[in-house]
């Protein structure tokens, strides 16, 4: 029997909804199959905290008198982007201080960026902005240096454009002279250890292979608040090889997530310094997802041992765009702790937090079970396995004296 | 047998003696030095385990204490701020060790600072801040 938003909804308001998070849905699909469990579960809850650096805030900070059109700010020093409306500006969460080192003393620390500065405003600290502008007959100010605070802003949007991967590579470092500083950790040559991301049989475009409920409009857990996916996510590409159960075999699906900066905590937004490759944000993301019938019970039963990912040489094949992949391996096996690549026993290493992931499908269980948070239909669904491709390689071609200047009436 | 980890701290002075291989060969001290920085002419400062008797530990220990070197006993090898943790595991894959490990029932890293040798791989590999190391906490100690 099918069941509907509408009928789900009912149920959050009357607080009698039954909500289980994606780990607890896996015994009750086992214990009394799909078709059962779908009647009785209206709702399943996922849940990821990893590294996303396509993530950044964008800050609204409330008009100046003198009014002022900021061009260039930077928040407690990292640089901030101005080429929007006048006092709209966006941090980027992997921006860093023009003094930082960078990787010029390898490996660089990259102990401050903008994610670091997001979880100060989200922490209620005094930021400090300064800013720069040209100068206009209706925006004549032209720099401005104070203190900022979250509570006082008139509006801070989460907006993240490329957020909570569908799976991901396993990465390892295949060179034989020495570590390599990765977003995926540091890995010692000779295929020594192995770093992945993903909170696997709780991670939400998992337990949504084929992205039936999850779309635009998508309401959502971001960061501690409430969030809502706003787009597919950049990269995006729902075409590649399958299990026979519609889960991915690696990357796929992404989410485009905004919401208000507000709302959120600490818990589940922090700064990250990664050695060697940059700062980055740490976001925590939750899906609720309906179960509008047996196929959706049986998608979000999926478990570890039924995902698989790449493992990747990041000593080699993954910079140069080759396409080797050294093994494919459950997230069992990773759990586990050793994988076996090429006949060799490697340690693995997650870079994403599991206990934080079941956090979050249990927050959010509580508050749909609480009547706080209704589920929303999404008003597009996102590309689906027959679309496009999201992701591919750029075509350098030799500009030859084109992208001059011009100005408005091109070449006189 | 006894094992420790002692954290040494040479002033100036003791820097040109033989101190070590003197305690060795006189108190059968296995001596594991995890890190050293000792350079001629100025201070330098060893983590090492020591592994010996338990009466000829006590009196190693008071022979570099005469010496004038600082001993320093520490309970943990790693300064560990815990309420910064999001328990990744990216420290999990660095530690050969395994001084860290991922509980398989709550999900969680845990830190046995039994197991831990100082090597400090992890430090660098925890993008949260989480780890420090006992030679820098004590240096800033004083």
């Amino acid at each position: 029997m099918a069941k509907s938003y509408d009928e789900i909804n009912e149920r959050i308001r009357q607080s009698e909804a039954v909500v289980v998070t994606a780990e607890e849905m896996i015994d009750i699909v086992e214990d009394r199959g799909a078709e059962q469990a779908a009647e009785e579960v209206d709702v399943v809850t996922t849940g990821t905290f990893g590294m996303m650096c396509s993530s950044g805030v964008l800050i609204n900070t409330g008009h100046t008198t003198p009014r002022m059109k900021i061009q260039r700010a930077w928040l407690n020093d990292v640089p901030a982007y101005g080429g929007l409306a006048a006092v709209d500006i966006y941090l980027g969460a992997t921006e860093l201080p023009l003094s930082d080192p960078l990787n010029k003393v390898y490996p660089g620390e990259f102990r401050y960026g903008g994610a670091h500065v997001i979880e100060a405003l989200v922490r209620g600290e005094d930021v400090v902005l300064r800013a720069e502008g040209y100068g206009t007959d209706c925006y004549p100010r032209r720099e401005i240096e104070t203190l900022i605070n979250l509570r006082d802003l008139p509006s801070a949007t989460l907006l993240n454009p490329r957020n909570a991967y569908q799976n991901y590579n396993v990465a390892v470092n295949g060179s034989r002279s020495r570590p390599i500083h990765t977003y995926l950790g540091i890995l010692r040559p000779k295929l020594a250890n192995a770093g992945y991301s993903s909170a696997g049989q709780l991670s939400p475009l998992l337990n949504d292979p084929l992205y039936r409920t999850i779309g635009i409009g998508t309401r959502i857990f971001l960061g501690g608040g409430v969030g809502y996916v706003s787009f597919a996510g950049t990269q995006h590409d729902p075409t590649g090889e399958r299990t026979p159960g519609g889960v991915p075999k690696g990357g796929a699906g992404t989410l485009a997530v905004m919401g208000d900066l507000k709302g959120m905590s600490a818990d589940y937004l922090r700064g990250v310094s990664m050695t060697g490759y940059g700062a980055t944000l740490a976001v925590g993301i939750g899906v609720p997802i309906p179960i509008l019938d047996a196929e959706m019970a049986r998608f979000t039963a999926v478990r570890d041992r039924d995902i698989y990912a790449p493992v990747i040489d990041y000593g080699g094949a993954y910079s140069e765009n080759t396409g080797e992949v050294l093994a494919t391996v459950s997230y069992d096996q990773l759990r586990s702790g050793t994988i076996t690549v090429q006949g060799k026993e490697v340690r693995t290493a997650s870079l994403s937090s599991y206990s934080k992931a079941r956090a979050i499908a249990g927050e959010l269980k509580g508050w749909i079970q609480r009547g706080e948070f209704l589920l929303s239909r999404p008003a597009e669904p996102l590309p689906g396995v027959d679309s496009a491709p999201g992701c591919g390689l750029l075509q350098v071609r030799a500009p030859n004296g084109k992208g001059k200047l011009r100005g408005l009436h091109g070449p006189r | 047998m006894s094992h420790r980890t002692v954290v040494l701290s040479f002033p100036r002075t003791t820097v040109d003696q033989p101190l070590i291989s003197t305690m060795v060969r006189r108190f059968n001290v296995e001596v594991s030095i995890i890190q050293a920085h000792i350079t001629p002419d100025e201070a330098g400062r060893m983590v090492t385990h020591f592994s010996c008797e338990e009466e000829e530990m006590e009196q190693a220990l008071d022979f570099l204490r005469q010496s004038g070197v600082e001993v320093n006993l520490p309970l943990k090898n790693l300064v560990r701020h815990e309420q910064l943790c999001v328990h990744c595991g990216a420290c999990v894959g660095q530690c050969r060790s395994r001084a860290f490990s991922v509980d398989p029932v709550t999900a969680e890293v845990v830190f046995d600072h039994t197991r831990c040798i100082a090597c400090e791989l992890c430090i660098p590999a925890c993008g949260f801040g989480v780890l420090e190391s006992i030679h820098d906490r004590l240096a800033e100690e004083g």
